[in-house]
């Protein structure tokens, strides 16, 4: 499969908006919907809470999925190889 | 990143604000692919029973039921201290998805290894 490793969003991506969801509940929807992605696929996801900004990027730390660009409220996270 | 992490919860809804934090954050622990487990003794034992935390909610928070029912589905396991629970009379056969009635050992089994734990 090629990777779609760029910063800006191609048609393959999936979008969501998971509007104020923090803490306990952003996790929650991040795993959610990476869930239903193929490997290699990016979900452009939305997230206002004021936490994002620091939890995104350990969110994605800690399951391994990459973060390829963010710009709170907007991130790109890529769904890692199995 | 494999690993577990530990959230001990002492409370129920004598502090529903503890009870509801504490599934919150065993919901992020789970959700960031943690083997997590919410340790209830004390009063918290009380959260074991299907239907005790129906009617709990915080404002801020979702629904405790909710966030204790998203826990389960997350595969988050919830250990009952055996004591607290008989001490309180309370009932085997009416445990929220993921409980299981533990002693010492099961408890400290899962938190060796430099497991962390998080208390409210």
């Amino acid at each position: 499969m090629k990777m779609n490793a760029s910063a800006e969003p191609s048609e393959c991506d999936v979008s969501c908006d998971v509007g104020d969801a923090g803490c306990g509940d952003l996790a929650v929807e991040l795993k959610a919907r990476m869930s239903s992605l193929r490997p290699g696929q990016v979900l452009n996801v939305t997230a206002r809470d004021p936490g994002a900004p620091e939890d995104i990027p350990a969110w994605c730390r800690l399951t391994g999925h990459g973060l390829l660009a963010a710009r709170h409220p907007e991130y790109r996270i890529q769904k890692k190889e199995n | 990143m494999a690993g577990r992490f530990c959230v001990s919860l002492t409370c129920a809804k004598d502090d529903a604000d503890r009870a509801t934090v504490a599934f919150v954050v065993a919901n992020a622990a789970a959700a960031s692919d943690k083997e997590t487990v919410v340790f209830l003794s004390i009063e918290g034992v009380r959260l074991s029973q299907k239907g005790y935390a129906d009617d709990v909610r915080e404002a801020g928070f979702a629904p405790l039921k909710d966030l204790m029912d998203s826990f389960a589905k997350a595969g988050g396991k919830i250990y009952v201290c055996s004591p607290c629970f008989k001490k309180r009379g309370l009932d085997e056969g009416n445990l929220v998805p993921g409980a299981a009635i533990v002693g010492g050992a099961k408890l400290v089994e899962f938190l060796g290894e430099g497991t962390p734990s998080l208390s409210y």
